[in-house]
């Protein structure tokens, strides 16, 4: 019996201190750096644990270090104020503070995280990457990924300067007016296919010369009218003057 | 005829003119046959009346240098066009160049010869003012009284009146031919639009499932269950219908091109408002499920794909004329030129997990006809 009691004894001394552990991980290193981080620079809008405040910030549980990631890393976040689209601009903090503040948020709620690496367009499909940027990015992003107007004064950015990790990071936390595309939806060959497509657009140059920023077809014609128009103007004075 | 005036004019000068008088020059018989055209040259002068001067020689050595230059372009523009590499390759390389460069030379070829033709004209051509009499505007008195009887008398020469079954039979002829003329526009109108009644069904139509409800699909035709679309997330859906004979996937080939849906899974705060919006509109109370719901994606104002969709504002954007309309409102347009509603497509969940559509749209999709304006 009390060889029983001690061995259970025994057991229960070896395995409680791994039990928090392995159940609920100790906050590391770098969600330690970035709680404090969280606490100097987030806190005010999104609550002293991410959980939000009403009219000022969304709550932060269960959005996952990918969002902190785009948001932090692109500067949009922290926002000058809030409003539906968070303006791009210097980032505040640097990449290795951006994964701390990720690391904070991930171990608040969890949620989707980019995968390791920085290149996720190498050996990726491009042309089923083009065929699911045309069902699901275009409309918004437009064809060539110049990005398009939304309401409100409200738009969907060019991609021409989103790295790899930026552009999936997006998609899977669909940040401001962006749809969310999870990995059910977009599985993450298919998000690496997209990517490929993408960096394939930015590094291929246009055959037609000036791209006019990729945004579409007005910007081409209003170029093409307001040149035209001014090139015809001084030829037809030109002509009819009188020498 | 309406230069009757200015021409007797000219033929009474004419009487006087001898075009074989030897005394008279070239140019004499160029402004004479000018003024027979109501053109009188008033002032005439070469731009150089002294030969070899050196701004005459430097004029011509333009004008002369844009037609080489323009040769010159031409002759690039056709080495280029067999030698330049044309075929697509990625990444930045001279093939990018091809369009360009054909553009460019053969736009300057032009250009230049324009320019020549035009500088020839403008610097080295005699400088000339010539005034031309305007026309009168109406025919005068007795002209039109003799074309009337002109035309009369050719009416006296079929002799309608005097043979009355001539002119009986060419209209009794000419009738069936005219009904030839409308028949193709009267028969389009008696075309009845409600069949088939393609206006008011899509590819969700359960008829074109032997009946049966008819499962959304994506684009490839494979199934979608509720966890494939995040939520604040959206998917384009076609109707998982097959066809009967080959069994292909036509659900998103071009004849159902009315059937795209837009699958949105709504935050659950967002689906409360929507459920609360929709308990006020019977026919559409029950079209959603869980939090997802499904709005045509063919815009009501013109037929493009209204599929913008701003998950934090709740709106679907149509690029091309910039409709809004609410999700949260039975999608309501709130702004740009639509006014219809996007139709709701009646959504479940079958016991197999899958999404289908309980039945098709109950109102017509897209832009408004004339029973639905």
């Amino acid at each position: 019996m009390i060889a029983a009691l001690a061995l259970v004894g025994t057991v229960y001394a070896a395995f409680t201190p791994s039990a928090p552990a392995s159940g609920e991980p100790a906050p590391s290193s770098d969600a330690a750096a970035g709680k404090a981080l969280f606490n100097t620079s987030c806190i005010t809008c999104h609550g002293a644990n991410g959980q939000g405040v009403d009219g000022r910030g969304p709550s932060l549980l269960g959005v996952g270090s990918a969002a902190v990631e785009f948001q932090v890393n692109t500067g949009r976040m922290p926002a000058v104020r809030p409003e539906a689209q968070a303006e791009q601009k210097q980032p505040a903090f640097d990449e290795k503070q951006a994964q701390q503040l990720g690391a904070y948020v991930e171990s608040l709620g969890g949620g989707p995280q980019v995968p390791a690496g920085d290149d996720f367009h190498s050996g990726a499909n491009i042309a089923q990457g083009g065929d699911l940027f045309r069902v699901n990015c275009s409309s918004c992003h437009a064809f060539g990924a110049g990005g398009g107007a939304l309401s409100s004064g409200k738009f969907a950015p060019t991609l021409a300067n989103a790295s790899d990790r930026t552009i999936y990071a997006a998609m899977l936390s669909g940040p401001q007016n962006m749809p969310v595309f999870g990995d059910n939806q977009l599985s993450p060959q298919e998000k690496r296919d997209v990517i490929a497509y993408i960096q394939n657009l930015k590094s291929d140059t246009s055959p037609g010369g000036l791209s006019i920023g990729k945004v579409g077809p007005v910007a081409e014609g209003l170029v093409i009218f307001l040149v035209g128009i001014v090139v015809l103007l001084f030829a037809t004075l030109w002509i009819a003057g009188k020498s | 005829m309406s230069t009757h005036a200015g021409l007797h004019a000219a033929e009474a000068e004419a009487e006087e003119f001898d075009h074989n008088d030897p005394r008279l020059t070239r140019f004499d018989l160029v402004k004479e046959g000018a003024r027979r055209d109501g053109v009188e040259i008033v002032h005439y002068a070469p731009r150089f009346p002294v030969p070899g001067t050196r701004r005459e020689a430097r004029i011509v050595r333009t004008v002369s240098g844009m037609f080489l230059l323009s040769g010159l372009f031409a002759t690039a523009f056709v080495v280029a066009y067999i030698w330049w590499p044309w075929k697509y390759e990625a990444g930045s390389n001279l093939n990018k160049l091809y369009t360009p460069i054909l553009g460019l030379t053969l736009g300057l070829s032009l250009a230049l010869l324009g320019f020549g033709i035009i500088a020839w004209g403008k610097k080295l051509l005699p400088e000339e003012i010539a005034v031309q009499d305007r026309h009168d505007g109406a025919s005068p008195a007795d002209e039109k009284k003799l074309t009337g009887d002109t035309m009369l008398n050719m009416v006296d020469e079929l002799g309608i009146k005097r043979r009355p079954l001539l002119a009986k039979a060419a209209l009794l002829g000419m009738l069936p031919l005219g009904a030839v003329a409308v028949a193709p526009l009267i028969g389009g109108l008696i075309k009845n639009p409600h069949k088939p009644d393609i206006l008011f069904h899509t590819g969700w139509d359960p008829a074109l499932n032997s009946g049966k409800p008819i499962a959304v699909t994506r684009d490839d035709g494979t199934k979608i269950r509720p966890e494939d679309v995040s939520v604040g997330g959206q998917m384009t859906v076609f109707p998982g219908i097959y066809d009967p004979d080959t069994h292909e996937f036509v659900g998103a080939s071009n004849d159902h091109a009315d059937s795209p849906t837009l699958l949105i899974h709504l935050r659950n705060d967002d689906a409360d408002v929507l459920r609360a919006n929709l308990s006020h509109v019977p026919i559409n109370e029950h079209n959603t499920w869980g939090n997802f719901v499904a709005y045509s994606k063919i815009c009501t104002h013109a037929g493009c794909p209204a599929s913008l969709y701003e998950q934090q504002t709740n709106r679907l954007l149509c690029p091309c004329h910039q409709s809004q309309f609410n999700i949260l409102d039975n999608a309501r347009p709130i702004f740009g030129p639509a006014t219809r509603r996007l139709p709701m497509l009646p959504l479940t969940v079958g016991q197999d997990g899958f999404f289908y559509a309980k039945s098709d749209y109950q109102v017509p999709v897209g832009p408004g006809f004339w029973e639905r304006p």
